[in-house]
């Protein structure tokens, strides 16, 4: 219902919706693009290359969709390109850098807990491959269906679903005891 | 080991990384900017594939002007090369479309861009002047949507029938003056004149919802068509089909039900915010 009300007023122009969609999902989509790229500067310049787009053509939205499908799947082709166009060795360059996540909203204390969590976090995904890395990514951060993301990635649902096993437990054994729940 | 569940659930709330302050800022005014600059610059854009194709060619778009400078301003031309048989002479529908100060139209499409997508069940009722613009939109026999726009007093109305919810807002300066410039797709006004001013052949004559028409089909640089019908006794248009297929995608249009030279006031045509109904 919001989102739609959003769409509506994006097509007329409405800043405030524009503004709206950016607080409501510009942190998803770079928790999204971090996780994928496994850098933040990188991970930066693609969700400001997607916002930037959307913000453009925003007042030609056909949407039948969500917003947050829409922007996260747009996410994730941005980081394609940007693989395709680097090359897998110049992004496990790009990669050496480690994630440096900023906690604006925590207390320095718990901003330093969730900063060393979230560090660690991505470390692990960081060590899945790229496949396993989107599956569980998109399900778990972006909330697509298990339907969709089988055709971004242009497979059946049961290798999504076996990619996304596959992932959690690489994950489970690499994070066994470091994060809790 | 921990359960899949524990897993599934740290990601999903422990993974949470956000802009630094001044980067966020920094990223928002630019997106309102780019958002406000695509206003300014591309006017048209949501206009359907088939009038691009129309006027894809800058050559086309040139031609037009000089040709209806030709049609109307000198008045030389009495069948537009469509057959001198014909019981229609186009330059006076040409003449007549472009007097009338207001007019009634339904419009429907398809396409993938295309506002109407789901037709036949949907279609859009305008009341269309120069200084006012009221478009109800249906689905499934439902109004769904209103949308009213006042040139004059540079005034937005929305309303959502569907959640019940209005809008009221004010228009910039450049919004109204990008309003005046291009009424967008559904301008029959600014249709008709293209579709006569590219090379176009007769069609004959049939009769459509009782009244006895003839037709042209007029074809764009890049193969979309345009077909214009036109009253035998009235000269004014009765119905007008635009279609065309780009990118694989067959896009068309179709406005009919014309009510021409109406009287339309503000006070006639602004919606009225039905009770019960939320500002959005």
């Amino acid at each position: 219902m919001e989102d739609q009300l959003l769409k509506w007023k994006l097509r007329r122009g409405s800043k405030e919706a524009l503004a709206q969609v950016y607080q409501k999902y510009i942190d998803s989509m770079l928790t999204l693009a971090i996780g994928l790229l496994n850098n933040r500067a990188s991970a930066e310049d693609v969700v400001q290359d997607v916002f930037l787009s959307f913000a453009r053509s925003a007042r030609d939205l056909r949407l039948q969709g969500s917003l947050r499908s829409y922007l996260m799947t747009s996410v994730l082709n941005r980081v394609r390109d940007r693989r395709r166009r680097l090359g897998r060795q110049a992004l496990r360059t790009d990669a050496a850098e480690p994630v440096d996540p900023a906690c604006e909203s925590a207390g320095p204390e718990q901003a330093a807990i969730l900063a060393e969590e979230a560090i660690r976090l991505n470390g692990a995904i960081a060590e899945l491959p790229d496949e396993q890395r989107e599956v569980v990514l998109l399900r778990l951060k972006a909330n697509l269906k298990f339907r969709d993301i089988a055709k971004l990635q242009q497979t059946s649902i049961g290798t999504v679903l076996g990619r996304y096993r596959y992932g959690l437990d690489r994950l489970r054994s690499l994070l066994n005891g470091e994060v809790e729940p | 080991m921990r359960p899949r569940k524990d897993v599934e659930q740290i990601i999903r709330t422990k993974l949470n990384l956000v802009f630094d302050a001044p980067r966020r800022d920094e990223l928002l005014a630019r997106a309102l900017h780019e958002q406000e600059q695509s206003w300014k610059t591309e006017p048209a854009r949501a206009e359907p594939v088939i009038r691009r194709m129309i006027m894809n060619s800058p050559i086309v778009k040139l031609g037009i002007a000089a040709v209806i400078i030709a049609v109307l301003g000198i008045g030389i031309v009495e069948f537009l090369g469509t057959g001198g048989t014909s019981g229609v002479v186009w330059a006076e529908v040409a003449k007549n479309v472009e007097a009338s100060p207001s007019v009634i139209f339904r419009a429907r499409g398809t396409g993938s861009r295309d506002p109407n997508d789901d037709w036949p069940n949907a279609y859009r009722i305008f009341w269309r002047s120069a200084a006012l613009d009221r478009a109800d939109w249906y689905r499934n026999g439902q109004i769904h949507r209103t949308i009213y726009t006042n040139l004059d007093t540079k005034t937005l109305i929305g309303v959502l029938h569907d959640h019940k919810m209005y809008n009221k807002e004010a228009l910039s300066d450049e919004r109204v003056q990008q309003a005046r410039a291009n009424k967008g797709w559904t301008d029959p006004q600014d249709l008709i004149k293209m579709a006569l001013s590219l090379e176009h052949h007769a069609l004959g004559q049939k009769t459509i919802n009782g009244v006895l028409c003839e037709g042209i089909e007029a074809t764009g640089p890049d193969g979309g068509t345009a077909r214009l019908w036109a009253g035998v006794e009235t000269g004014y248009p009765v119905l007008v089909e635009i279609e065309g297929i780009k990118g694989g995608i067959r896009t068309t249009g179709t406005m009919d039900q014309f009510r021409w030279n109406v009287d339309l006031s503000a006070e006639g045509i602004e919606p009225e915010i039905p009770a019960g109904y939320e500002p959005l």
